[in-house]
């Protein structure tokens, strides 16, 4: 059996907006294994950036228990949580959130560097995952100077900068053409299946279907079947 | 290491150029007008400076070296009975009045010595020499006093006080912090034309043996002249200066001047700093995100605003260094040492720091959650 590099166990989150708590997710248990892409969808307001914010370790959950890499994360210690996110997981953002003033080469490099990577290695594993994503070519190009696809590629290289075990992917495809969100998928389903990483893309894109081991759905903090039934326990 | 904050200061150039423009300007502000200030200051004490007396005597609470007060001239025979003294002169410094070819009456600042070859007064000659002081009415005029009197040569007459003079040489660097231009002139003759200052003198100057004690002879001058203050050379050129810092408004309005070069230095600092964090905010949540911390953000505004410091302060104090000889031409002595440029770059970099400040708040509170909202 696949090992889990991601696994979620009776997650709450309620906030409070003044006299009203609003329970966002209301009891979510999910595993991500090393190898598999698990593609979250659902609707605007289901909770599934809540639920991403959460498996980040950026938000802290209002209960539940939550495992990265096979290590229990202490929710309420902010700088043991953001170890968790430095060591172990990988971030794909929906508007590529590049620094426009790093080029590519140094975009993934300085992820590298608060990684605690520095120097020469942080170059060379630059380099490599540059390379890795297609974009060896393209090491010296200020983020404006890139295509879309090209700066998703280069979001995907920095997220896996560091080797980090698991991948999380906010709607990796919303502001690609068809074609090239395509490929950005194929790129995702190869780094799960190739690379043995846990992927986990939150999406409204139907086509993630075609590549996802297993797609979850959420629905008013509940993970659903993807036909909008209530999941199995 | 990628430097984040470099990178980003020198992506927004126009931000970056106003950013080291602001510093810049307060460091010229502050270091012009120090060193203009100090220059003045310099003036008020280069010939107490360069006199080569070890001792001052003057009359009680004379408050600087130009606002002389007469007392009895054979103060300088008690002088000379103190034991430790190797030479005690009669110095006359008396404003008088000039009278120019034009018609026009100037004021003149007189040094008259007793004897001016045992001392350095003045200290740069040009022209002639004070040996020729002896011979009648005899005067030397520093360089300087041709922006007042109007061009003159040696062997020209000019009028002092009714009495007409022969300037038979002239000097250098002889200034006052009044700027009324400095003649040297025999001490008999000065005592000739100003009836207050016959059988009396201004100052007299103490030259100390070699390896007399300086606080010895200092105390037993004091003892044998008691209704007259006895000052080392150092003592008396911080009273000059002090009377001019303290008694006339200069040093408050020179610490205004550099409190506002401070203050437009840290505003301009502080707001493109600030403007530059709230637009890179979401930047910095991504930093967070992929497991930066606050300390990786304040490193960032902290490496940009040492960086803007320091070019600000490279500009700046190569702009102030470059205008003093501009300055010069217009006979402005901005007086600029490596001590003071030092303790202005050391301000520099505080001030910048502290405008960081204000933007450290700014960012402290970033919720790193706001990555996946679009």
């Amino acid at each position: 059996m696949n090992e889990i590099v991601l696994a979620v166990r009776g997650v709450t989150k309620v906030f409070d907006e003044g006299r009203q708590r609003v329970h966002v997710l209301r009891g979510i248990t999910l595993d991500v294994a090393a190898g598999e892409l698990v593609a979250l969808e659902g609707p605007s307001g289901s909770g599934k950036t809540t639920l991403l914010s959460i498996m980040g370790c950026i938000l802290t959950p209002s209960s539940g228990e939550l495992e990265v890499a096979g290590r229990p994360v202490r929710s309420s210690h902010e700088a043991a949580r953001r170890e968790v996110r430095r060591l172990s997981i990988g971030f794909v953002f929906q508007q590529y959130n590049l620094f426009p003033a790093l080029t590519a080469l140094e975009n993934v490099e300085y992820s590298l560097n608060v990684r605690g990577v520095g120097g020469r290695p942080a170059g060379d594993e630059a380099r490599r995952v540059l390379a890795r994503v297609g974009l060896g070519d393209r090491l010296g190009f200020l983020p404006r100077d890139l295509s879309g696809g090209q700066k998703q590629r280069v979001a995907i290289a920095r997220a896996l900068a560091g080797s980090p075990p698991v991948l999380l992917a906010d709607e990796p495809t919303a502001n690609l053409d068809t074609a090239t969100g395509a490929q950005i998928l194929d790129l995702f389903q190869e780094l799960a299946k190739v690379e043995r990483r846990g992927v986990l893309v939150v999406t409204h894109d139907p086509k993630v279907r075609r590549i996802a081991d297993r797609v979850v759905g959420i629905r008013d903090g509940l993970l659903v079947d993807v036909d909008g039934e209530k999941a199995a326990a | 290491m990628v430097s984040l904050a470099r990178k980003n200061l020198f992506h927004d150039r126009l931000r970056f150029v106003i950013t080291v423009a602001g510093v810049a300007f307060a460091v010229t502000l502050v270091l012009v007008q120090v060193g203009l200030f100090m220059g003045l200051l310099d003036k008020s004490t280069v010939t107490i400076r360069n006199a080569g007396a070890d001792l001052w005597v003057t009359s009680r609470n004379t408050p600087n070296i130009d606002f002389a007060r007469t007392f009895p001239e054979t103060a300088v025979l008690r002088a000379r009975s103190v034991p430790g003294v190797a030479r005690a002169d009669n110095l006359i410094v008396a404003f008088m009045t000039i009278q120019l070819p034009s018609g026009a009456a100037e004021g003149a600042l007189v040094y008259a010595l007793q004897d001016f070859g045992s001392w350095s007064l003045p200290w740069s000659v040009t022209q002639g020499s004070p040996a020729d002081l002896k011979r009648g009415y005899a005067m030397l005029m520093d360089h300087s006093a041709a922006r007042r009197y109007g061009p003159f040569a040696v062997g020209e007459q000019r009028e002092i006080l009714g009495r007409r003079f022969r300037i038979v040489g002239t000097t250098l660097e002889a200034a006052s912090f009044t700027t009324t231009p400095i003649v040297f002139m025999d001490y008999r003759n000065a005592q000739e034309l100003q009836e207050p200052l016959r059988g009396n003198t201004n100052y007299v100057l103490v030259k100390l043996a070699p390896g007399a004690d300086a606080r010895a002879v200092q105390a037993e001058l004091r003892r044998r002249l008691p209704y007259n203050d006895v000052l080392t050379r150092e003592e008396w050129a911080r009273q000059s200066r002090d009377y001019w810092v303290k008694s006339t408004g200069l040093g408050m309005s020179m610490g205004v001047t550099v409190f506002l070069g401070i203050l437009v230095g840290i505003v301009i600092v502080a707001q493109t700093l600030y403007t530059s964090a709230v637009e890179h905010i979401k930047e910095f949540d991504t930093v967070k995100a992929i497991g930066g911390s606050n300390l990786a953000i304040y490193r960032i505004l902290g490496e940009q605003a040492l960086i803007a410091a320091v070019i600000g302060f490279a500009l700046g104090a190569g702009f102030s260094y470059l205008a003093r000889p501009l300055m010069a031409t217009i006979h402005l002595n901005v007086l600029l040492s490596p001590g003071f440029s030092a303790v202005v770059f050391v301000g520099t970099v505080l001030m910048c720091l502290g405008a960081a400040l204000v933007s450290f708040r700014r960012v402290a509170g970033i919720d790193p959650a706001l990555v996946f909202r679009t």
